[in-house]
């Protein structure tokens, strides 16, 4: 069979009966977009101000008290500084690459870029999970290791544990608060991002696949 | 009040407009979604219009736009249904312009492009419309070698839709 006649249909198919007027056209240009593009930047926005907040939040916390007391207090300003410096370059990065996306570019470039913008919000996320688990790490490692460090870790609380116990509470604690922030991150993502970008990733696979394989 | 850029833009897109509704035929299953993709090939065409500068003809330029919004911007709205109804084929042909078996193929044509997957629908699209090798790779971003290889496979796929 070939493909011949059904071309033939296609050339000669008559022109759209809706016709849109000038007019018409005018209005629909004015209108927002609703691309895919334009999600994930709302949706990496979002996700930047929940991560300003929430180490908003963890450097109002009474924490702070404790770590004066051992002298701690310079070393973590010292990681707010540069905190805040390391987001203000993932911003500039995240927003140069939302709008270097043009859809005037072809089409590998294109879905290239956009998940390009989705990376940048990634690696700003693993880059808050790693400095995060590093920045306790250390903390710990340097509250265990200081006389009276963990006394007054606990001294707060309103609760009678064995001084013993301190340590093996210390770090349940710690690692029972990671695993619910990861699977929280790991089911947010999965669904948002697994949505949002399954027609990308499919496509992007489709265009590359034979050039992959050479 | 619309300046000359618009006044340009709005003639070009009227003019050429069907190659913009042939898209949508391809990609949407019903009107609703044939007009919401419609809308955001016009916002994409109009936010890139001022950089069009005319080294290519606006058609040639609007393929491009209108292919690349339906494959990557495009996010079908939970209104869209997923049905495939031939006699919801958005658009009606006058059949005193056009003969029977002609009509008939046609509407088998965009069924059976729009079961193929959204690369395949353009490299189909773009083998319909009588575009070279040169544009349709450099369309897509890839190889002229891999736009043949890639539109013989196509090809196979919808003449073994067409004709199980």
């Amino acid at each position: 069979m070939d493909l011949a006649n059904y071309k033939k249909a296609w050339k000669n198919q008559p022109e759209e009966i809706n016709k849109l007027s000038a007019l018409e056209i005018y209005k629909m240009t004015q209108a927002k977009s609703t691309s895919i593009v334009k999600w994930i930047f709302i949706i990496g926005s979002l996700e930047f101000l929940f991560w300003i907040a929430l180490n908003f939040i963890a450097s109002q916390f009474n924490y702070a008290e404790v770590y004066e007391e051992l002298h701690l207090m310079k070393y973590i300003n010292y990681t707010y500084y540069l905190g805040f410096l390391v987001l203000f370059l993932f911003l500039v990065v995240f927003y140069r690459n939302y709008t270097s996306v043009s859809s005037v570019d072809n089409t590998k470039t294109l879905i290239k870029k956009i998940i390009r913008v989705r990376k940048t919000v990634k690696f700003y996320v693993y880059y808050n999970i790693i400095s995060t688990v590093v920045v306790t790490v250390i903390f710990s490692i340097v509250v265990a290791n200081t006389p009276g460090g963990m006394e007054a870790m606990f001294k707060n609380q309103d609760i009678n544990i064995d001084p013993s116990q301190y340590l093996t509470l210390y770090i349940t604690s710690i690692v029972i608060t990671m695993i619910v922030l990861l699977g929280f991150l790991f089911l947010f993502y999965y669904l948002l991002y697994g949505l949002l970008l399954k027609k990308l990733n499919r496509n992007y696979k489709e265009l590359t696949k034979l050039e992959e394989a050479k | 009040m619309q300046t000359e850029l618009e006044h340009n833009f709005l003639q070009d897109f009227e003019t050429n407009q069907n190659i913009v509704h042939k898209v949508c035929r391809i990609y949407t299953n019903n009107q609703d979604a044939h007009n919401d993709l419609f809308q955001e090939i016009a916002i994409q065409l109009w936010k890139n219009y001022s950089k069009f500068r005319g080294d290519s003809k606006f058609s040639t330029w609007m393929y491009r736009v209108a292919l690349n919004t339906a494959i990557s911007l495009y996010r079908k709205s939970t209104r869209t249904i997923k049905t495939q109804d031939i006699s919801e084929l958005s658009f009606k042909i006058k059949s005193h312009e056009y003969d029977d078996t002609e009509e008939l193929q046609l509407k088998a044509l965009y069924v059976a492009i729009r079961n193929m997957n959204d690369i395949d629908k353009a490299l189909i699209f773009l083998y319909l419309e009588d575009k070279p090798y040169k544009e349709i790779s450099d369309t897509l971003g890839i190889s002229e070698v891999n736009a043949r290889v890639k539109m013989n496979r196509a090809k196979e796929k919808l003449k073994k839709i067409l004709n199980p």
